[in-house]
Formats: structure tokens, C-alpha cells, sequence
């Protein structure tokens, strides 16, 4: 893992995007709020995904995967509308958004401990199980009681989205990183047969993870509902893809054993700052270019990802970076 | 040990198959409804379950070597595009659907290339062209047709055909070929040696790049094929949105056909079977006037529940080959 390097990609997007957009900051005050609002901006925009990249780091860590992360949030989502709206919500809904949130992550999980579903499989017929139960309880309607529960709005704001980020990135991240629970699950990654050798519960901890992961999927439909205060069955299609784009961007190996959350954080924002400044310049892009310019965005996903992990991967021994398939 | 060509466990789930799909033709037939006619039903589902197939098929032979490719879905709308490209320019058909099924082969070949080239595992390299495929026909459909729109329209009818009339042919056709291919040839026992242990086929004088990159090759044309009976039933091709998820169809296919997602064990037999067992289940719960709200959870269900219960049996067994 190159610590510079994502934070570098970072710097050069903005600096690129910015200068597109036609930005100009004549008394340079003007930058001061620009970038207030733009980092703020950044920030509500992407905290369900960077919830989500929280959990599927870990996830990845023990050599797992789960596809179902955007279904999951999705139905937390559809059940927490189907509340009436009011004061109340924050006693009913929430909780049981929450206790919905865990049982589809230790679904999840027991699938692939328990039973020994492999991750890629488990969680493919979760997504489109989860997925289905969305139209179950929502058919086809597009439900927002979230704009009549008092200070609701409030997480979906920089400064909720900040709390939910703080909660999980510092809090969660700083205790994670000197727990001997990620050193455990780093190992079961590594090599699982070694990890069941050395006494570590592999089946519980593997329920312990994707329950996390669960976890971090209703955080992330709060803010999520918060932010755009509506939701239909269909929400948030191909969101998983977005967050193990991401994750993957980050540093975090698909093969598991290794794994960095500060690299997802990176990762996560720099497919945002891109998705954002194609935005803000498709003024200069119609002038420019024969197409248009957020059609570009698929391409550029693409290349930065495989530019980000070749980058991470070449200075390894040969051992590790040899295509496991 | 030693089982023949199959492992119990794939034979089991191919007796499985077998018999879910007469169980499910058979309460199609109880359950239908007056004036629907039976015979209707085999007849579409020759067409309708062709796309899933055979890429399923191509998919099969690369998840047996171990590989995974995500973007195919991807490669298919940039294959429709390069076609919908050629046909609104009046090009004679069979050159449009040579360059369609020509598009796919080469896309998947890079992708073979790719995983060689980077040393990167194929996940990471499919998934990014997952975004870049479909990037890749949003900008070349910018360019080559002026005001382009969002979508490609498709007038004259000699463009269906290959969709529209000879889906069911070319499907039985190629999947036969296939089959019998698989029976005789060496090449798909290779996949399965790599999928098994790459260190194994290297030590007994294989090639394992060059086997993988087979894979890749033959995967390739099936999806080409795909490609073809897809976006030749359509009447519009739109980049962003055509084929959406269709990898994830096709990925449930080929493991409920049995095959192992790590490679090593399968065949295109089970592949086959695995999609017509969903395609049924999905026009049984039509006729037997199952909320199309609850279709698709019931589909994921079985997903899980097949494969939940296969693996679980296997549980035991599985832990004492770990631990020897």
C-alpha cells in the first residue's frame, strides 16, 4: 500500500476538476467558501457509500464479498418508510431499521459460515432475495415520511453526516486497528485452515462480520434517506459495485488478509470528486469533446481502477501478485 | 478417489435439475389457464432463455479455470452498440452480425490478455471493465451517430432474424456442438485441471496462461452468440441501460448448474439445465398468478436454498479434506 499515492490521485482530481468546472476566485476569499461547501457537499453525498466501504472492507479482509450491501440498505430503507411518519418514528422505525439491518447481515453471515456458502454465491442470492423483498414491501411506490419526523433531516446535513463518519471512521477505525478481533480476521483471510489451527472461532467471527456489515448498512440507509428524504423498491441499484470499486480502489485485496479503511475512505472520495467534477464540467466538455463528458465517467472508473491496484500490486514479491484466476 | 467424469455432487445436482425441470413443465401445464397453449411455452422459451445460455456457457468454461469475468454484460452492450452502429449506416446484415459476435470475441480475448498482462486477478480486471465496456459504447455511439439520443433504433426487419426466427436453431445448434465438444475435446479438460490447481498444471508441463486465455477465447465466442440473439430481439439498443445486471443472471445459472465458483468442477450441461430451471420457475410463478412483486424474491430463494442445502450436506466432509 502507497500512502501517497491515493491522497495524491485525490489533490490532482480536485485541482483538475475545479479548474474545469470555470471556478475563478478573484478575491481569494472566494476559495475559502467554495472549498467549505464543496468538501461539505462531498461529504453528505458520500457518507452511505463510505458507511458502506467501512463494512466491506472488513468483509474483504476475510477473503469474503458481499454483493448484497446495496440491496441491504435499500430494504432497511423500504421498511423504515413503511413507519408512519411523526416523533414516533424515532422509537419504532429506527430500532427496527436497525434490528432488520443486523438479521440481514447475520443472514448473511451464517449463509456463508454456518452453511459454507462461498461469499460471491451467498450473497448473490442475498442481493436478489433482499432485493425482491424491497418490492414486497414497497411494490411500486415511492414513499418519504422522513420529512415530517422532527430532526431527521438533521443526518443527512454535514453535520450529521459528519457524526455518523466520526462515529465510525476515527471511533470505530482507531479501535479496530489495535484490536486483536481485526488481527484475527486478518489471519482467518490469509489463511483460514492456519487461523482454525491457532483456536480462532472462525465461524462466529465470520457471523461477527457480515452482522457489522449489516450494521453499517443501516447507518448508511439513514443517511442515505436522510439526504434524498424519499425511497422506492429500486433505490440504490448497483450500489454494491460502486462501494467494492472503491474498497478495491483503496488497497484492500480481493484474497483477503490485508486491507487498509483509511484507503477505502480515499477510494470512496475519489470516485465521488470524479463523479461530481464530470458534473460541474460538462459545460467545457460540450464546448470540447465530440461526446459528452459523463459518459466518460465509466471509462475513467474503469482505468483508475485498474491503474490503482496495478499501482499497489507491482511492488510486491512475485508470490503475491501472481493472478490467483 | 476416484467418480468418472462428474463428482457425485455435480451429478447429484444435475439429477436435480432434471427432474425440478419436468416437475416445473409439468405444474406449468396444471396450472395454466384456459387458452394458454403449451406448446406456446416451449416455443418461446427457446428464444427468450437462448442469451442466458450461451453466455452461460462462455462464462462456464472461464469460471472452470478459476477466472471470473463480470463484465460481460458490459461486452454485449458494446457489441450491440458496434452492431446498431453498422445498421443504421444500411450495412448488409451478416456483416453486422459478424462484427457483433467479432466485437464480443475480441473483448473477451482482452480481458484474457489483460490478466496476463497486469498479473492482476480476473475479478479486479472484469470489474473494471464492467464500467469501461459500457463508457466505452456510451462515447463510441456519441461519436458515430450524429444527435444520438440515448437509444438505437432498429427499423428494417432483416435485422431481427437472428433473434427473432432462428433463436431456438442457433441455440440448439451451439449448445449441441458445444456438448459434444466438451465430451471429446482435451481443451475444457485443461480448464478444469487449471481451476483445480494452477501449481499442478504447471508442474505436469501445462501451460496455465495459455489455458486461461483459452478460456477467455471460447468464452468469447459463446458470448458473442449471446450478444447476437440479445440485442437482435430488441427493437431499441440503449448503451446505458441495455443488459443491466444480466451477469449476475447468468453467474446464478452457471453455479446452480453446478459449477464450483472456484473452479476445478462443472460442465455446460448443468449450465444449461441451471438456466432453464430459472427461466421455468419464473413462468410457472407467471401462470400460477404469483405477484410479480414477489417473483423476484422467491427467485433469490431458491438460489440460496439449492445451493444452501448443497453445501451445507457437504459441510462435514469438506472440513475433514481441509484439516488432512
Amino acid at each position: 500500500m502507497r500512502f501517497w499515492l491515493l491522497p495524491l490521485i485525490l489533490l490532482g482530481e480536485i485541482a483538475l476538476f475545479t479548474a474545469l468546472s470555470g471556478q475563478s476566485f478573484s478575491p481569494a476569499s472566494g476559495a475559502t467558501s467554495y472549498f467549505r461547501s464543496y468538501f461539505a457537499d462531498l461529504l453528505c453525498q458520500s457518507a452511505p457509500v463510505l458507511l458502506l466501504a467501512f463494512g466491506m472492507t472488513v468483509i474483504l479482509m476475510t477473503a469474503g464479498i458481499d454483493l448484497s450491501a446495496g440491496s441491504m440498505v435499500a430494504l432497511v430503507a423500504c421498511a423504515m418508510a413503511s413507519f408512519p411518519a411523526g416523533p414516533g418514528f424515532w422509537w419504532t422505525a429506527v430500532p427496527a431499521g436497525l434490528a432488520l439491518a443486523l438479521l440481514l447481515g447475520a443472514t448473511n453471515g451464517a449463509l456463508i459460515a454456518w452453511l459454507d456458502v462461498p461469499p460471491i454465491i451467498a450473497t448473490l442470492g442475498t442481493m436478489i432475495l433482499y432485493r425482491g423483498l424491497c418490492f414486497v414491501v414497497m411494490g411500486d411506490l415511492e414513499k418519504s415520511p422522513f420529512l415530517n419526523v422532527p430532526a431527521y433531516e438533521w443526518l443527512g446535513q454535514p453535520g450529521g453526516a459528519a457524526l455518523l463518519l466520526a462515529l465510525t471512521f476515527a471511533l470505530g477505525g482507531c479501535w479496530l486497528k489495535r484490536s486483536r478481533w481485526l488481527r484475527e480476521i486478518l489471519m482467518l483471510g490469509g489463511n483460514p485452515v492456519a487461523a482454525r489451527y491457532a483456536g480462532i472461532p472462525a465461524s462466529r467471527r465470520i457471523v461477527q462480520v457480515y452482522t457489522l456489515a449489516g450494521g453499517l448498512a443501516f447507518l448508511a440507509a439513514l443517511a442515505f434517506t436522510a439526504r434524498n428524504s424519499s425511497v422506492s423498491a429500486s433505490s440504490l441499484t448497483g450500489l454494491e459495485l460502486q462501494v467494492i470499486v472503491a474498497v478495491v480502489l483503496g488497497g484492500t485485496r480481493v484474497q483477503g488478509g490485508a486491507g487498509s479503511l483509511l484507503g477505502s475512505f480515499y477510494g470512496v472520495l475519489i470516485i465521488a470528486v470524479m463523479d461530481e467534477g464530470l458534473r460541474g464540467a460538462a459545460q467545457w466538455g460540450a464546448r470540447n469533446l465530440p461526446f459528452k463528458l459523463s459518459h466518460l465517467e465509466y471509462i475513467l472508473l474503469g482505468l483508475l481502477l485498474v491503474v490503482g491496484v496495478w499501482l499497489n500490486t507491482r511492488g510486491r514479491k512475485p508470490a503475491d501478485n501472481r493472478p490467483p484466476g | 478417489m476416484t467418480h468418472g467424469r462428474f463428482s457425485p455432487s455435480l451429478r447429484r445436482r444435475l439429477l436435480f435439475l432434471l427432474i425440478g425441470n419436468v416437475v416445473l413443465l409439468l405444474a406449468i401445464a396444471v396450472t395454466m389457464k384456459q387458452g394458454g397453449s403449451f406448446a406456446d411455452v416451449l416455443t418461446r422459451c427457446g428464444p427468450d432463455v437462448a442469451p442466458v445460455v450461451l453466455a452461460g456457457i462462455g462464462m462456464t468454461g472461464i469460471i472452470c479455470t478459476g477466472a471470473i469475468d463480470l463484465s460481460i454484460a458490459s461486452i454485449i452492450v458494446v457489441a450491440g452498440t458496434v452492431f446498431g452502429i453498422l445498421a443504421r449506416r444500411q450495412m448488409p446484415p451478416l456483416l453486422c452480425f459478424a462484427a457483433c459476435v467479432g466485437t464480443a470475441l475480441l473483448l473477451s480475448i482482452t480481458n484474457g490478455l489483460l490478466i496476463r498482462a497486469l498479473r492482476l486477478p480476473a475479478i479486479i480486471i472484469t470489474l473494471a471493465g464492467l464500467a469501461l465496456y459500457r463508457g466505452v459504447a456510451l462515447v463510441l455511439a456519441d461519436v458515430a451517430i450524429p444527435g444520438f439520443g440515448g437509444s438505437i433504433d432498429l427499423p428494417r426487419d432483416e435485422y431481427h432474424s437472428p433473434g427473432k426466427q432462428f433463436a431456438t436453431p442457433l441455440l440448439l445448434l451451439a449448445l449441441g456442438g458445444a456438448l459434444i465438444w466438451e465430451w471429446f475435446a482435451v481443451t475444457p479438460r485443461r480448464w478444469l485441471a487449471l481451476g483445480s490447481s494452477e501449481e499442478a498444471c504447471r508442474l505436469a508441463g501445462l501451460n496455465p496462461h495459455a489455458i486461461r486465455r483459452s478460456a477467455f477465447a471460447v468464452g468469447g465466442l459463446f458470448l458473442g452468440l449471446a450478444a447476437l440473439l440479445y440485442v437482435t430481439q430488441i427493437q431499441f439498443i440503449e448503451p446505458a441501460r441495455l443488459a443491466l445486471g444480466f451477469e449476475l443472471q447468468v453467474i446464478g445459472a452457471v453455479i446452480l448448474g453446478g459449477t464450483n465458483i472456484f473452479g476445478g468442477e462443472g460442465g455446460y450441461g448443468g449450465t444449461a439445465l441451471g438456466a432453464l430451471f430459472l427461466y421455468f420457475t419464473g413462468q410457472w410463478m407467471t401462470y400460477a398468478g404469483i405477484s410479480p412483486y414477489f417473483q423476484e424474491a422467491i427467485t433469490g430463494a431458491i438460489i440460496i436454498g439449492v445451493i444452501g442445502l448443497d453445501c451445507g450436506l457437504h459441510r462435514r466432509r469438506k472440513r475433514m479434506e481441509e484439516l488432512a
